[in-house]
């Protein structure tokens, strides 16, 4: 019944967007701008209109607006001390993760998760493992005030911060406008907007569904068949042209963190306690989210139904390569750990998803589908992680969603 | 291919059941929660929560729910294969044991709905003894179809004790009743005994006779109820439905009417059944009956006859095993009326509330699914 | 019986002379009709199983004298005869039995293996009936439609051998398999007369 209206909300959302540019729904077409007012490039793969249909009605994407929030982005002003910025934990080097097991804030502190990636992040039904927010800018709010990431006192404490620095106070006057332009729902709406210009696409994968056989090996290609088939990913890790982010957005309990002697019980009990007492704020359950044990709850944080204990977001896989460690815990090192976990039909637990089954696949074909997972990556994130590109705060930041769309726009001229 | 009779009540079923639907689509959003919060305040085991979204002004609205005089619980359907041919069915079994042990405060007894075993034979029966003697409070046994055919319950009976018994609890008279008896068609046809079970197995399997009490164990359940005073609350178990519900897969009793007719009489009848591994609710007159989920898998609604009041479970996805399939708890009320659990392992739990029948279907209305059965 | 008797004759072309004066009698077959008049009139059917022919001057029932019997013989060869004149399909009602046969037999070689865990390779003791007894919420009609299962547009072979592969845990079959064919064959039987939605969830 929610969902029915959320999906309703999104609908209107998108006309609201289409008036606004006052333009129709576009195809999906290979490389090609979008012929609306915000100059981006959608890379190969990734279907423009869903581009277009993704961005709030509330958070209009400009020129403006998205260098500011490079700029935040990669600004350790947002954390208590200066020494933590987003990117500190989703860093374009990492294909927008960190490279570590769990994530560390201010002073070292560690959390209890996984940074996931930024790319593509703008077309996730819900932000974070466990989907405790809906949007970007909602995501945005949190790492600035947990005490083990970004560790700000309070919003307001972010806000007088930023507003104390003029050449901010300057350019939110430009983009947002009105007496009061420095809030913490403009320093999101900055931020999130471009963060929607972090895409993933142009893999050579998304070369060889466009039409090139050869654009993947003979192995990735045998992975392919496997990835759809006998190995069961596609079902939760899905693609096709419509949904290329290989994730169906839902949650799945596949065992890990939960090794067999853990005893989630009390655990469960607090939670109930805290919620009779409407004590799960939203900066709570934040808390608890990067709260060693509470974090193995994962989905059931947010939902407290028994079906979703233990179970977490499937991860999409592109630039999987760039992003190790894996699983919301960072516990496995390797992509062959990941698929030998899955191999073995994952970790027994009361809550296993029903899905997870043994799988029996052969070491060739293991091979096979790493090779596969290896042609997910897209060219500029690779290219960035190699150090090639530069992607960073300031105008010589380079960002190929923007740049070549810049440049095809003007060759036009 | 059945009588016109029957055909006139299956389409009666339909109309009625479409109405029904009609009237639930007209619900507005208070009374679904409303009757959502009934529901949720009833949950207190530990893998079984209220759902938070439902924790809105509209519980404390709600009338206050008495509280039930005691809980079970139930599995059913396990039907076990041997392991090494087939590990998933026992580990399902194993779950839902798992579960119920995990219940704080433990049930005080749990009702197995039968179909213990897939083909009746003596291993799968032993498997499954030995699985459901890991579970910490007592457990009370009834037949299903897949126990009985191969031997005639012979086995069954060594394990388990007699297949009709019947016990008090807290004021409420229990009763066992084997409601999976056939008519010979095997003699004729020189089946062996395991032909015979292959037949009874196969749910479509035209050949076979319909279930029914019979005239024997009608004769034990007149005589047990002689025993009992008119307004002591009756809980039935049964395997099969007790009610015609759609007959070419026996899911079907079919001396269903005499049986009622004995039950009449009563203040208080609720029927808790086997046999279809789906949610089912139907009432009639004083009788209440409730579906059991299987552990093993859901079988899906059958094309016709579908009871006016069930509610019908969402079509599960065969890619997850556990989907559509789980076990429940029963709270049983003063009157000896019941709320029903359906502790669904992939889903949010449902519950059938009393009041959802006591009203007929008027109240406590269980959620409907978004995408119902084909 | 009142009504008029039916005499079903096989005719063949060749020998038909030699069959005419013996077929009084030879009742075959249980089908029964009656002569337009309403009277006793013998009435004979021609060897296509739809043609019938009324006899003037011979009664239902009548041993027929040798003359006599030629004459309908004769009539019946003109009938024949006339009727091929005016054919314009090349297919015959013993074409059409032979796809009749043939369809219900795949059909029932399907309904087996859909029944049968073993025949379709399944190893874990679970076959396509337990989830579908009479095939129900197979619903061969809504395909070709988006399978969550394999997150694409799918068939309903597609789906036969997900489940072969999956729940029991076999080898997909060829798409050119018999058993493939027989399983389609049961499975869409079974909605026969249900309109196409494919796309339907």
């Amino acid at each position: 019944m929610n969902g029915g209206e959320i999906r309703r909300t999104k609908l209107l959302a998108l006309g609201l967007v289409l008036v606004g540019f006052g333009l129709g729904l576009g195809g999906t077409r290979a490389i090609s701008p979008v012929p609306q007012k915000f100059p981006i490039q959608i890379p190969l793969g990734i279907p423009a209109d869903l581009w277009e249909l993704m961005i709030p009605a509330d958070n209009p994407m400009t020129e403006a607006k998205v260098a500011l929030g490079r700029d935040l982005y990669f600004d350790k002003r947002l954390s208590v001390d200066n020494t933590v910025s987003c990117a500190t934990c989703h860093d374009p080097r990492f294909a927008f993760t960190d490279g570590k097991p769990v994530s560390e804030g201010v002073g070292g502190k560690k959390g209890a998760r996984n940074a996931p990636t930024v790319l593509n992040a703008m077309f996730n039904e819900e932000q974070f493992w466990d989907g405790r927010v809906k949007t970007l800018e909602e995501q945005v709010l949190q790492p600035l005030i947990n005490p083990v990431e970004m560790a700000m006192p309070s919003h307001d404490a972010v806000v007088a911060k930023i507003r104390g620095i003029p050449e901010y106070a300057r350019r939110f006057q430009e983009v947002f406008g009105g007496p009061n332009p420095v809030t913490i729902q403009n320093i999101a709406k900055a931020i999130a907007a471009f963060e929607r210009t972090l895409l993933s696409g142009d893999s050579p994968f998304d070369r060889f569904m466009a039409g090139n056989p050869n654009a993947i090996s003979e192995a990735a290609r045998r992975g392919w068949e496997l990835f759809k088939g006998k190995a069961r990913c596609i079902t939760c890790h899905e693609f096709n042209p419509s949904s290329p982010f290989f994730t169906d957005f839902k949650y799945h309990n596949i065992g890990i963190g939960m090794k067999a002697t853990q005893n989630f019980e009390p655990l469960v009990r607090q939670i109930q306690q805290m919620a009779q007492e409407n004590r799960l704020t939203k900066e709570a359950l934040d808390r608890l989210a990067l709260t060693e044990g509470f974090s193995e709850l994962g989905r059931f944080l947010v939902t407290r139904q028994p079906k979703d204990l233990g179970a977490f977001k499937t991860s999409p896989l592109r630039d999987i390569e760039l992003t190790a460690p894996y699983m919301h815990d960072g516990s496995l090192k390797t992509l062959r750990e990941v698929i030998d976990f899955y191999d073995k039909g994952g970790e027994p637990n009361p809550n296993l998803d029903g899905g997870i089954v043994k799988l029996n696949l052969t070491e060739q074909e293991k091979a096979d589908l790493e090779e596969f997972l290896k042609s997910l990556t897209s060219d500029w994130v690779r290219r960035v992680a190699r150090g090639e590109i530069k992607l960073a705060a300031g105008p010589t930041s380079e960002n190929p969603a923007l740049r070549l769309a810049r440049d095809s726009r003007s060759s036009r001229r | 291919m059945w009588p016109l009779k029957w055909k006139k009540r299956e389409q009666e079923y339909r109309r009625q059941r479409e109405e029904f639907f009609e009237a639930v689509k007209r619900l507005n959003r208070r009374d679904f929660l409303k009757v959502a919060g009934l529901s949720a305040a009833v949950f207190t085991a530990k893998t079984v929560v209220p759902p938070h979204s439902f924790q809105v002004v509209d519980v404390v609205r709600a009338e206050p729910q008495e509280k039930p005089l005691f809980r079970f619980a139930y599995i059913s359907d396990t039907h076990l294969y041997e392991r090494e041919l087939n590990e998933r069915f026992v580990n399902a079994a194993l779950r839902a044991v798992r579960d119920v042990n995990a219940l704080d405060p433990p049930p005080d007894f749990v009702i197995f709905g039968g179909d213990l075993a897939q083909l009746g034979q003596p291993k799968e029966l032993e498997l499954g003894k030995q699985i459901l003697s890991e579970l910490k409070v007592p457990v009370k046994m009834m037949v299903g179809e897949h126990d009985w055919f191969l031997d005639m319950g012979e086995k069954w009976r060594e394990l388990f004790g007699p297949e009709n018994y019947s016990f008090d609890h807290k004021g409420v008279h229990f009763i066992v009743l084997m409601s999976v008896n056939e008519k010979d068609f095997w003699t004729e046809r020189n089946m062996t005994p395991m032909e015979r079970m292959l037949t009874v197995a196969q749910l479509d399997n035209p050949i076979q006779s319909r279930f029914e009490v019979g005239e024997e164990g009608r004769e034990w359940l007149r005589r047990d109820l002689a025993k009992v005073s008119k307004d002591t609350p009756i809980i039935i178990f049964s395997h099969s439905p007790l009610y015609k519900y759609y007959r070419p897969w026996n899911f079907w009793t079919e001396d269903a009417e005499a049986i009622h007719e004995m039950l009449f009489p009563f203040k208080s009848v609720t029927v808790i059944h086997g046999h279809t591994h789906q949610l089912l609710t139907h009432r009639i007159q004083n009788i209440h009956f409730h579906g059991m989920l299987s552990t093993a898998w859901p079988w899906p609604y059958a094309p016709e006859g579908l009871p006016k009041l069930t509610v019908p479970m969402e079509r599960p996805d065969p890619f997850d095993e556990a989907d559509g399939t789980g076990w429940g708890t029963v709270d049983v009320h003063r009157d000896g009326y019941v709320d029903k659990h359906y502790n669904l392992w992939s889903r949010n739990p449902i519950t059938v509330a009393k009041a959802y029948l006591e009203s007929w279907g008027k109240e406590a209305i269980p959620p409907a699914p978004e995408f119902p059965p084909y | 019986m009142r009504t008029a008797k039916l005499l079903i004759l096989v005719v063949g072309i060749i020998g038909l002379a030699l069959v005419a004066t013996s077929f009084e009698r030879r009742t075959v077959g249980a089908q029964q009709s009656k002569a337009s008049g309403g009277s006793d009139r013998l009435v004979v059917q021609l060897c296509d199983g739809e043609t019938k022919l009324e006899i003037a001057d011979a009664r239902a029932g009548e041993v027929l004298p040798p003359e006599k019997a030629r004459e309908v013989a004769r009539r019946m060869m003109a009938a024949y005869a006339e009727q091929q004149a005016k054919q314009v399909s090349k297919w015959t009602a013993r074409d059409r039995l032979t796809w009749e046969r043939e369809q219900k037999r795949v059909i029932e070689e399907g309904y087996k293996l859909f029944h049968d865990w073993r025949a379709l390779g399944g190893t874990i003791g679970i076959s396509c009936d337990m989830c579908h007894p009479d095939a129900a919420a197979t619903h061969p009609e809504t395909y070709p439609k988006f399978q969550t299962q394999l997150k694409r547009v799918a068939t309903l072979r597609d789906m036969i051998n997900w489940c072969i592969e999956n729940p029991m845990k076999g080898k997909p079959l060829p798409p050119d398999d018999p058993r493939m064919i027989a399983l389609e064959a049961y499975i869409t039987s079974t909605r026969k007369g249900v309109p196409l939605e494919p796309g339907k969830h």
